[in-house]
């Protein structure tokens, strides 16, 4: 598989749009990591889906070194509960549809990050739309884009192919700068 | 010879009374010389009640005001010339019932005196029946506008006046009113062009769909049917529009509405599927900790109940935006 992030690109503090078919959106994950902890980068993962510990371990299968990662939680604190945040590690927020928990908690594990190359990777806008409007992801979107070009970092946001009504893919394009689609 | 002028006059005298129009021969200041049968009919005055008198005047005309204004418009018209054409008035009737009277008058001199033929028709049927053609017209719900040669507008009726903003005043006789509700040139040149092409074909088009700017500059969407009608030798163009703005936005806004919905089903079931897929494989693999296992599987349960309140909010929006859903279907959908 060639390689899905454009180290260039990458340098330049782009803001990519990855999309991927719904069997193969976790592999791309695991791949994107892979690429971007390789040019050493560290990452923060922004997980809607999966518990992070989930995720560390695939990350671990795939040769990924734990500490080039860091996570935004948006799935254990709502089972588990009582979770506490990790410096370093992993910030817990209640629930995915909390936007303004995890404005806060994006800057501010940018901010315990300050000084590294940072990559931040949101997993997923698909499946941000089972809690919100396209609408509110879009503003959402807009936001986080905004703030990754005011603080000179690169991110990465995976969507699910052609799951994407026509509206939100033409808004979702003119916030990145490259869209890949991996099929 | 004066056997055959008394003749003579008897067949005119008798085709007087039998004509089908109001006649009557007035004397000086109104006084009535003669008066039909047709007259009597209308009116419910015998001749014998009239004749030698001008009275019935009065009692044609009871409302002094009315009877007034009649008498003036009549001497203004014999101020220029000595007798009038087309002159339309309302009668009383002896009964009391209100008869539309079409007055066309001739003076004649007679023996040194002036002699006045007044014949009046009776023409109220017909008044009534454009009254309430005109009603049905004004009361439509749909933009009526009739045009002429070139475009000039002949009728607009009141939803006309509704959708566009501009009244009837503004627009009959003229056809300025097309310019402004099409200001854009390219635009109503296209219009112009596309109507030209299906009038030569079929001479006339259905559901043509246009956006006009109103004289409230708001934009609406018309869908316009036409017909050609002849009237005599002239042809005129019924131009019926119907105001579609709502209809449109409501159509579009479901379209919206639908799509969203449908990507804010499919894509989040089939994720909840690939992650219940991926997580067996990996327990499978032994590599989940029972509390993994745990959050993973109410994280889906939680993703399924949200999805199942999208689906609920749908079918509530569906029910609001559509009133013609049937009662059975409509419960059903609001759950």
């Amino acid at each position: 598989m060639p390689d899905i992030i454009d180290p260039t690109e990458l340098e330049q503090k782009k803001i990519f749009l990855i999309l991927a078919s719904p069997g193969t959106i976790r592999q791309r994950n695991i791949d994107v990591i892979k690429e971007v902890s390789n040019l050493g980068y560290h990452t923060v993962v922004i997980t809607t889906n999966f518990p992070y510990t989930v995720l560390t371990k695939l990350y671990a299968q795939n040769g990924v070194s734990p500490d080039s990662v860091s996570f935004i939680d948006a799935v254990t604190r709502n089972s588990i509960g009582g979770v506490e945040n990790i410096p370093g590690v992993v910030r817990y927020i209640n629930n995915p549809a909390n936007l303004t928990d995890m404005g806060i908690a994006v800057t501010e594990v940018l901010k315990d990050h300050s000084g590294k190359k940072i990559c931040i990777m949101y997993d997923s806008v698909s499946t941000m739309l089972i809690y919100l409007s396209s609408a509110n992801i879009s503003k959402f979107i807009h936001f986080v884009t905004n703030k990754l070009r005011l603080m000179d970092i690169s991110g990465v946001f995976l969507a699910v192919e052609k799951g994407l009504d026509p509206m939100l893919m033409t808004q979702l394009t003119t916030f990145v700068d490259t869209v890949v689609d991996t099929g | 010879m004066e056997s055959t002028q008394n003749q003579k006059f008897c067949i005119e005298a008798e085709i007087l009374d039998n004509a089908l129009v109001m006649i009557a021969v007035l004397g000086d200041k109104g006084r009535v010389i003669s008066w039909n049968h047709a007259a009597e009919t209308i009116t419910g005055y015998s001749p014998e009640a009239v004749i030698g008198s001008n009275a019935v005047w009065k009692d044609l005309y009871p409302d002094r005001d009315y009877r007034k204004s009649v008498t003036q418009k009549i001497a203004d018209i014999l101020k220029t010339k000595n007798s009038f054409e087309n002159l339309e008035t309302v009668i009383r009737t002896r009964s009391g019932d209100s008869r539309t009277i079409l007055w066309n008058t001739k003076t004649i001199p007679e023996g040194g005196q002036t002699r006045t033929i007044a014949v009046g028709m009776d023409v109220t049927a017909e008044r009534e029946t454009k009254a309430f053609r005109d009603s049905i017209i004004d009361n439509a719900y749909v933009l009526i506008a009739v045009l002429g040669q070139k475009g000039t507008i002949r009728v607009w009726n009141k939803a006309a006046e509704v959708i566009t903003g501009y009244s009837h005043d503004e627009v009959i006789g003229r056809r300025e009113v097309w310019k402004k509700l099409y200001p854009d040139a390219e635009y109503r040149r296209s219009i112009t062009q596309k109507i030209s092409k299906i009038i030569s074909e079929q001479k006339y088009f259905e559901n043509l769909e246009t956006t006009i700017l109103t004289k409230n500059r708001d934009k609406r969407i018309i869908s316009w049917n036409t017909r050609q009608v002849s009237a005599g030798s002239v042809y005129h163009e019924i131009a019926i529009g119907r105001d579609i703005t709502e209809q449109r936005k409501a159509e579009v806004a479901l379209v919206a509405y639908m799509t969203e919905m449908s990507m804010r089903l499919k894509q989040p079931v089939g994720i909840i599927s690939n992650t219940l897929l991926e997580s067996a494989q990996l327990m499978k693999e032994g590599m989940l900790t029972p509390d993994e296992i745990i959050t993973v599987l109410e994280g889906q349960a939680r993703n399924a109940t949200q999805i199942e309140a999208n689906i609920q909010e749908f079918q509530t929006a569906i029910v609001e935006q559509n009133g013609s859903i049937p009662e059975i279907f409509r419960k059903f959908l609001e759950g």
